[in-house]
């Protein structure tokens, strides 16, 4: 219901830089999930949106709002910009009842009696939590608490939604069904959410469009498939994925060949990257693995075999190099047993090992 | 950004700084505060380095608003210097060295009995060791006289000379002896959970590490007990003696019969005498000897929040030792000891409050017309009993209004205070504000009352004379509750997680919903408890306002003070038992409130 816009947003705490000239647009009704290791700023930026932390630079336009601004002088505050946001500890007012917790974004809107009175029931209802209106957060489980957060948000239907990490502190069976209503709930209620977490699984699982941060940087904007399928850097690449992504070093054989080689392997990428020294990105699930020759394939060995369910994760190593290759959990490898193994070339990503950037194929 | 917007980003802090409730109520508490409690002790430095309009009556030099060392020469190196500041300098040493000595050896002990033993008795023998710091100073000094009064000076005789047909030895009714003994009666209990509170942190495991790595007790005792405990002790020690100087009326009870004076009886002596410099520099003295015993206790408590750390409540239990066959002995002698000081000065207060003639034990001299009679010519000059006595009732009127006063409002400062002092911790101006509202804890209460009124005897600007008001009694026990209540309040504020109030402000609840919807109603056990505290500290309090007493603004205490000073016994007796009974049953409520309620609410954050 409003687009979000972040320009050139910069916060320090002392002489620390939590954000460096951070810029994002969120279009209306996304659901942007910030990602990334712990202390990188995902917190912070969430907090810079909220109002809650003033930053030192940029800006921040919320639908047709400017509410911070360094340029022209302007912070509004939190409760000026239309948000509602969910707190890693929930921040439950522990004095309050559950209809009280939810009750209050409406009184402090004026809301007339009747009005809130309805809608009370109605996120109550929604969530089921009916039945706990009268009790005390103490008094609930993690989850119900959960819920309390979350209706406490929907109450006042603001046009955006914040969330920090807000299934982090539930069991993992109960984070499994919180995902699916978290997502149902702000698809029906059409706000522009921006969601905090650590998790990859819940991002890529939730998100319409991912953002990969790291030590106060944005490293990739992407949607889901597409920031798996192509991570910008190998940072990326190396955060995103489980198990992680095959990254090998590797060096031109021939000058303005597409093969690639270093002690070990040697990898034919299928075209000619601008750089001589690349790092390959390949997924698990991008290896083929058959005891059998097959063409263009080099001999490894098997030095592990992990069943995971569906699938089953195997170490293969040639030489000192080692990758992880996701196949199928009826395939029968045995350790120590030779496997022939070729890269599929469409999917792999490359990297100038430089500076870790991907080198597109451009001029293909 | 170019010159021109950087002066207005700055422009925009400015005004947001300016306009943010929380900075506007932090610059008016600083100027406040600077005012009741910075400007106040200078004032007292200034009058006593100026002649004052009574000087003309001792120099012919003296012109008033003149700076001049004549008051500290005449304290410090004159004639009457000896009688003026030496001699009751050196009564102050003494006294308070040998009741702080006293107070942590029995202190001590008992700490040892009741954290490290396992003596018999410690639930219900803890509160009643503490009651002699409860109940107010000047009862132990009246229960005391009451026993070893003696007809030489004047007066009836006491229960000792009534039991034993001879008069006590003087140095045993009044001076140094009594003094010290009944000063240590009072504040072993504060030495007691000091002690306590130091003991209950040695960790039992460290102990049993040490004895499973071999060590004898002794070298336990000596390398792991006594390093823990010693620091706290040598703390403990200045602390106590630190409270003793400041004690008026005990030492003016015992001590002003045979002109035995302390710095404080003397402060008050020379104020009643209207040497009024005089008596600023004696408070001068006072404070800065209380200064440096404070100081020097910091230095071996490194921590600057134990300067507070009375309360050893650590609930974590360490390994008893097993008294074996002296348990119960050991148990007989602190029960007795625990009657002795906490129980049977009341009952003796009690006592001779219904006697007809004080000095005269037998059923027959005993009356309630103390407490219930009208006045009668023929008894304590006419003056009517407890119930029937206008001033008395008016004085229990005043101390009820002053006592609950002070305490909702040094609770609610202190609570605002704290949270600006917790919510802007890397703030400059909120950290100045949590030093200036400690400062009252450093001034000696007689001195404190001697600065407010040299402060509000004339007025100054906007602000009238405040002297002879009521509101003067209530403004010096606010701020000197200060200290207190910005401790409780920090403690209630920081276990308000900040994202309780975010939430609030980002449903855009503004500071002052939040405050009251949010930070009060979480504090509000702490609250609670903090403003019983005060309102028993008020209550007690006789040495803070003794100097801005007059006649209408007269508080139980002071009446009872004052009925003391006429003679009038038995009637300051039943006062002072009065104000020892409200404080105990405030104590039973405060004590009810931690059990029950505030136990409940905190299960519940
Ligand atoms: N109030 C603060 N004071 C000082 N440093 C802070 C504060 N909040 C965050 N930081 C620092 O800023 C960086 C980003 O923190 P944060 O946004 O909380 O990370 P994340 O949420 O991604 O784990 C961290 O290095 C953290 O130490
Ligand atoms: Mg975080």
């Amino acid at each position: 219901m409003a687009d979000i816009i972040i320009r050139n947003l910069t916060k320090k705490y002392g002489s620390e830089t939590a954000l460096n000239n951070v810029s994002l647009e969120i279009k209306s009704g996304e659901f942007m999930v910030l990602l990334g290791p712990s202390g990188c700023g995902k917190t912070t930026l969430l907090r810079c949106l909220a109002g809650l932390e003033t930053p030192d630079q940029g800006e921040i336009i919320i639908g047709d709002k400017v509410v911070f601004s360094s340029a022209d002088n302007i912070m509004s505050p939190p409760g000026e910009r239309s948000l509602g946001m969910v707190f890693q500890s929930y921040a439950l007012w522990p004095h309050m009842t559950v209809r009280d917790n939810i009750k209050f974004g409406l009184d402090v809107l004026n809301t007339p009696k009747n009005v809130s009175n309805d809608t009370l029931d109605s996120v109550l209802k929604s969530l089921g939590m009916k039945e706990f209106e009268n009790r005390y957060p103490s008094e609930l489980s993690g989850g119900q608490q959960q819920r309390v957060a979350l209706a406490r948000l929907l109450a006042t239907k603001p046009p955006v939604f914040l969330m920090d990490e807000p299934l982090s502190n539930l069991d993992a069976r109960l984070r499994m069904d919180m995902r699916v209503e978290l997502k149902k709930f702000q698809s029906e209620s059409e706000a522009t959410t921006v969601y905090v977490t650590h998790d990859q699984t819940e991002a890529m699982t939730m998100s319409t469009r991912v953002v990969v941060m790291k030590n106060g940087e944005i490293q990739q904007v992407a949607s889901p498939g597409n920031l798996y399928r192509h991570p910008s850097n190998t940072f990326v690449a190396d955060f995103i994925g489980m198990p992680r992504i095959n990254l090998i070093n590797l060096t031109k054989k021939h000058k303005d060949g597409s093969v690639f080689i270093n002690k070990d392997v040697q990898i034919d990428v299928g075209w000619v990257p601008a750089s001589n020294e690349i790092v390959l990105g390949a997924h698990p699930e991008d290896l083929v693995v058959s005891k059998k020759e097959i063409p263009s394939s080099e001999k490894y060995s098997v030095t592990a075999v992990l069943p995971n369910g569906p699938e089953t994760i195997i170490q293969l190593t040639r030489g000192k190099t080692a990758v992880i290759a996701r196949v199928a959990h009826d395939s029968s490898f045995n350790v120590d047993e030779s496997v022939y193994v070729n890269f599929s070339v469409s999917s792999l990503n490359i990297y100038d090992s430089k500076n870790g950037v991907i080198i597109e194929p451009s001029n293909n | 950004m170019n010159l021109n917007t950087q002066k207005r980003w700055l422009d925009l802090n400015l005004r947001r700084l300016l306009l943010n409730p929380v900075n506007i109520a932090l610059t008016i508490l600083l100027i406040v505060l600077a005012y009741l409690v910075l400007w106040p002790f200078f004032q007292l430095v200034f009058e006593t380095l100026t002649w004052g309009e009574g000087d003309r009556r001792f120099s012919r030099d003296a012109v008033p608003g003149e700076f001049t060392w004549f008051h500290w020469l005449q304290a410090t190196a004159s004639p009457i210097s000896e009688k003026m500041l030496y001699s009751p300098l050196i009564n102050t040493l003494i006294t308070g060295v040998i009741a702080t000595i006293l107070a942590l050896s029995a202190g001590g002990f008992l700490a040892w009995c009741v954290v490290r033993s396992n003596m018999p008795g410690k639930g219900w023998l803890q509160p009643v060791l503490t009651l002699p710091y409860i109940i107010p100073s000047f009862a132990i000094a009246l229960a005391w006289e009451t026993v070893f009064r003696s007809p030489k000076v004047g007066g009836q005789p006491g229960l000792y000379e009534s039991i034993l047909g001879v008069a006590p030895p003087e140095w045993l009714s009044y001076g140094t002896v009594p003094i010290s003994i009944t000063l240590a009666i009072h504040y072993f209990p504060f030495a007691y959970l000091l002690v306590a509170g130091a003991l209950a942190t040695i960790d039992s495991q460290m102990e049993e590490s040490a004895l499973i790595s071999g060590a004898g007790k002794l070298t336990i005792l000596r390398k792991i007990t006594f390093p823990v405990v010693a620091p706290a002790f040598v703390a403990a020690f200045i602390l106590t003696f630190g409270k003793t100087i400041g004690q008026f009326a005990l030492p003016f009870l015992l001590g002003a019969p045979v002109q035995f004076h302390t710095v404080a009886t003397m402060v008050y002596a020379n104020l009643a005498l209207g040497l009024d410099s005089l008596a600023f520099v004696l408070a001068v003295i006072l404070i800065v000897i209380s200064l440096i015993s404070i100081w020097l206790s910091n230095r071996f408590i490194k921590k600057k929040s134990s300067r507070f750390e009375t309360i050893g409540g650590k609930g974590f239990r360490s390994r008893e030792v097993n008294l074996g066959q002296w348990r119960w002995p050991v148990f007989s002698v602190v029960a007795l000891f625990a009657f002795v000081v906490g129980i049977l000065p009341l009952i003796l207060l009690a006592i001779q409050s219904i006697m007809l003639i004080d000095g005269f034990y037998g059923l027959e001299n005993l009356t309630w017309h103390f407490w219930t009679g009208k006045s009668n010519p023929d008894i304590a000059f006419g003056e009517p009993g407890v119930f029937h006595n206008n001033n008395i009732i008016g004085a229990t009127w005043n101390t009820l209004k002053l006592a609950s006063l002070s305490a909702v409002i040094a609770s609610i400062i202190g609570l605002i205070i704290a949270y600006i002092v917790v919510r802007k911790s890397d703030n400059l101006l909120a950290n100045a504000l949590d030093q200036i509202a400690f400062i009252p804890f450093l001034f000696p209460t007689i001195a404190f009352g001697a600065m407010y009124l040299t402060l509000f005897a004339e007025p100054v600007g906007p602000i009238p004379a405040l002297y002879g008001t009521f509101t003067l009694l209530v403004l010096i026990s606010v701020v000197s509750r200060l200290p207190y209540s910005v401790k409780t309040g920090v403690t209630a504020v920081t276990q308000i997680g900040k994202e309780l109030e975010e939430a609030a402000e980002v449903a855009g609840a503004s500071w002052g919903m939040r405050f009251r919807r949010i930070v009060m109603p979480l504090a509000s056990s702490g609250l609670t408890s903090g403003m019983m505290v005060s309102f028993v500290g008020v209550m007690r309090e006789l040495s803070l306002i003794i100097l801005l007493i007059t006649p209408s603004t007269r508080v139980l205490m002071t009446a009872g003070f004052g009925y003391a000073e006429e003679g009038l016994t038995q009637l300051s007796n039943a006062l002072v038992l009065i104000v020892a009974v409200l404080t105990i049953i405030g104590e039973l409520i405060l004590w009810w409130i931690g059990k029950g309620r505030m136990t409940r609410l905190r299960e519940k954050l």
